[in-house]
């Protein structure tokens, strides 16, 4: 077990931290699948309104890899398939029916999963159309059936803003993500990497075998797996590797044991706007609506389907994110203080990480929407460098993206890096850029130039 | 301040787009946004973000310089009243200090904001706040005596070359307020070369600021020169508190350090640039003083503890060499870019007869070079990776 400590970075203190409490009363009518959720892919659609869809149908393939395609998350009719601007697909609705069957397959025992053969395993995964729960680096997009990874990388420790508590998550699922990892040490002739927390408490993140536990400690962005990635075994130019979130590995693993696709997910739901800040356990893809219920006052919110610093914004009548196990709620703020940015700021009124307020103390802070400043150019005060725990200098690699200069892009490291790891330092940032954005739209360039 | 609010909504409508003055937009938009913070939302990137804006930053600059500023104006009046032989209350001197410290500063502002509004008006940007801190630091750069019409000529020069032409803040390759500075001392060296003191005081007053003192006399030992001078009281403790004549806020180096430790501490000031200078300076001295018994040279004997109290160099370092946009902006980049100031502030002070004082030129040449050492501090970043990637 290596130990792996990382000192950059930090922590957001956020109001409405989630109860350790899990709600499972909740049902949905609807589910959705949101096909713009999933950078670098065409969709092309398996099925039209009205159609009656299993759970684990194919709902649409992507044209650029026909390998791919996307199960539904439920059993029902397809009720209503949304396009938006130069008609692309925005969401497809199923109204699930009372109670489904679904994609089923001989359960597998747990001591038997460890001995499957990778095809049988990539067959199982593509009639399920299950692919989309492992995702790869660089890019960070639905991996490709046909690659073979170098490492699979799997985060258990989480220190985003409101991320769900991972001992309810993993609760009374040792076999399940026992059996999920078998099968990805299979997928793999590399090693399957977890990094935990380095005062692990949770049982079910002992004694795992078939991989590699790293012990990590240290403020966000620690808990993210592109940076434990780099601090583990960073990626050279031609490697690929591939990331599953832990609830995922554990759907992979129910997926064997059990033969079929159990789409239950532990959200967590909180943030400053929050009335009762708790875990939810729902469905993948489950409506906004059904989730945030009780939740939200009269005032104007801000729902964010993910963590605040890397969420989509969403509607009550849109669908849970994929990849998301957390819903943020923000308060919308529109006053306009006299002379704001002389105010001395307080622990109430300000957050910086900065000292450049007269705010002490490590109180709860009640984030809004509100940015605190207008976009300004580029003045280097060592904001980003501070919260990016990883070898990359953000400030050339930012200025040779905006110049489209490729090859000092690959240079400076542009495939080691994701988004959602630079989302501290758009935080922090003194002229409000949007780093997370631009990195992005390096890695557009790389994908466009193959 | 509802009151306030209800006027900008009557006057709106005039400067928006369709209104007669809707070409004077920016400035309209600079005004609200002064008077009540933004309440724009964040709409691409994380949901929430920090309190700071650059609004902030440069404010916090500005809070960091409010001690030199006030030593400055009291110490002006003080000079004045030494020359002229009264003796007077603090009080008394600093009123004597802002009759003379704040023509300069309201000529400074004025003419600062004229091209910084000018341009976003005409490029139809949104005004920004740059120049607060260079319209602050003028004024404390220059000597209480220079005349009001210099200081409009140097600010625009320094405005409109140093920074508009490049974009505006943000983008400027030299600090604006020193292209200021260096442009009254090429253009008009007679009012501020650095060799004699600058104290408004009656016709004819002259005497040697604390550089010049050394610098003038070849072979002789320069602390005994300084603290034999009889003029002015040129002894380490007092230019260390800073009673000695010179540009309003550069002879404290208490007040100075004062505003170094906000800087520091608000993390607004890179330390790597400050220490690195300072380090810079003191090993550069302590070869200067190895050397000097080879040279007749007498600034060669002055000690590390004289450099770093003695001319603009604190107030250089401390303001003007953390200029973020002007500096080296990778962290090595930027010890090494400190240690350039301090050395060459050494080696301009001593071996160059023309100029007693060197921090000036030393950063303005290190701006020139900022982007040269980032380029080489990004290149060891990159072979570093190259060198992973080959294993």
């Amino acid at each position: 077990m290596t130990q792996i400590k990382i000192r950059k970075g930090h922590s957001i203190r956020i109001a409405g931290i989630p109860q350790k409490e899990v709600i499972t009363n909740l049902s949905t009518a609807e589910v959705g699948l949101c096909p713009i959720e999933y950078q670098y892919v065409k969709p092309k659609l398996l099925v039209k309104e009205g159609d009656h869809v299993e759970i684990g149908t194919p709902l649409f393939f992507n044209k650029e890899n026909p390998d791919q395609k996307w199960a539904s998350p439920g059993t029902g009719t397809i009720c209503k398939i949304q396009y938006g601007l130069r008609r692309v697909i925005e969401k497809i609705v199923i109204k699930l029916d009372k109670d489904g069957k679904g994609f089923s397959h001989k359960a597998i025992a747990l001591n038997a999963t460890a001995k499957l053969k990778r095809e049988e395993i990539k067959s199982v995964l593509s009639e399920s159309n299950l692919w989309l729960l492992i995702r790869q680096r660089p890019f960070n997009n639905v991996a490709n059936p046909e690659d073979e990874p170098r490492d699979i990388f799997i985060s258990a420790l989480h220190t985003a803003p409101l991320a769900p508590s991972l001992d309810l998550v993993l609760k009374d699922q040792k076999d399940a993500l026992q059996a999920g990892i078998n099968v990805l040490n299979e997928l793999t002739n590399g090693d399957v990497n977890i990094g935990i927390s380095s005062n692990n408490q949770i049982e079910e993140l002992t004694g795992l075998d078939n991989c590699k536990l790293h012990q990590i400690s240290g403020p966000h962005p620690a808990g993210n797996v592109g940076i434990q990635i780099h601090h583990i075994a960073p990626l050279k130019p031609d490697d690929i590797v591939w990331t599953v979130n832990i609830q995922h590995v554990i759907i992979l693993g129910q997926l064997f044991l059990k033969g079929e696709i159990d789409p239950s997910i532990i959200v967590s739901v909180g943030g400053p706007g929050a009335k009762n800040p708790i875990h939810v356990k729902t469905r993948i893809g489950s409506k906004i609506e059904t989730v945030v219920k009780d939740q939200l006052g009269d005032d104007e919110y801000r729902i964010i389907s993910g963590d605040v610093l890397t969420g989509r914004k969403v509607e009550k009548d849109d669908y849970l994110g994929f990849y998301d196990t957390i819903i943020s709620i923000l308060p919308v703020d529109f006053s306009r203080p006299f002379l704001g940015w002389i105010q001395p700021g307080s622990s109430k009124k300000t957050y910086s990480l900065s000292n450049s307020f007269l705010s002490f103390g490590k109180k709860l802070f009640n984030f809004t929407t509100k940015q605190n400043g207008s976009k300004r150019a580029l003045v280097p005060i060592n904001a980003w460098e501070d919260v990016l725990p990883m070898d990359i200098m953000p400030n050339p690699l930012y200025r040779s993206i905006l110049a489209c200069d490729i090859e000092e892009m690959t240079q400076l490291g542009i495939l080691e890096c994701d988004e959602e790891d630079f989302a501290l330092c758009s935080f922090a940032c003194p002229s409000k850029i949007d780093v997370g954005a631009t990195i992005r739209k390096g890695l557009d360039i790389m994908k466009m130039e193959g | 301040m509802k009151f306030l609010r209800n006027i900008y909504k009557k006057v709106h409508p005039h400067f928006a787009e369709g209104g007669k003055l809707s070409r004077l937009f920016p400035f309209y938009e600079s005004v609200d946004i002064l008077t009540f913070w933004t309440d724009e939302q964040t709409k691409s990137g994380p949901h929430i973000r920090d309190s700071i804006d650059l609004k902030r930053t440069m404010i916090i600059v500005l809070i960091a310089m409010i001690p030199a500023t006030i030593f400055g104006i009291i110490n002006t009046g003080y000079q004045q009243a030494l020359a002229m032989g009264i003796s007077q209350g603090w009080l008394a001197n600093f009123w004597a200090g802002l009759q003379s410290y704040l023509p300069i500063m309201v000529v400074v502002y004025a003419t600062g904001f004229f091209w910084e509004l000018l341009f976003p008006i005409i490029r139809k940007q949104e005004v920004d706040e740059g120049f607060f801190v260079t319209g602050w630091l003028i004024p404390l750069i220059l000597p209480p005596t220079i005349p009001l019409w210099q200081v409009v000529v140097a600010t625009s020069f320094g405005m409109v070359i140093g920074k508009m032409i490049f974009g505006g803040t943000g983008k400027n390759i030299f600090n604006p307020a020193l292209v200021t500075r260096a442009f009254l001392f090429f253009a008009y060296p007679g009012n501020i070369s650095g060799d004699e003191v600058w104290v408004k005081a009656a016709d004819g007053f002259s005497g040697a600021t604390p550089l010049a003192v050394p610098a003038a006399q070849t072979g002789g030992d320069a602390v005994a020169l300084l603290n034999g001078f009889q003029q002015f009281d040129y002894s380490w403790l007092n230019m260390f508190i800073g009673w000695i004549p010179g540009s309003v806020g550069e002879t404290s180096a208490l007040s100075i350090l004062i505003g170094a430790a906000i800087l520091i501490y608000t993390k607004i000031g890179s330390w790597r640039i400050i220490a690195g200078s300072i380090i810079g300076l003191v090993v550069t001295a302590i070869l200067t003083n190895l050397l000097a018994g080879n040279s007749t040279n007498t600034m060669l004997t002055l000690p590390a503890h004289y450099h770093l109290v003695m001319g603009g160099f604190l107030f250089g370092t401390v303001f003007m060499a953390t200029d973020p946009v002007s500096a080296a902006y990778t962290n090595r980049g930027r010890w090494i870019y400190g240690f350039m100031i301090g050395f060459l502030t050494v080696i301009i002070r001593s071996m160059n007869p023309a100029y007693p004082e060197g921090t000036m030129l030393a950063i303005l040449l290190m701006n020139a070079f900022a982007p040269l050492i980032d380029y080489f501090v990004v290149k060891g970043n990159i072979k570093k990776r190259m060198a992973r990637y080959a294993k």
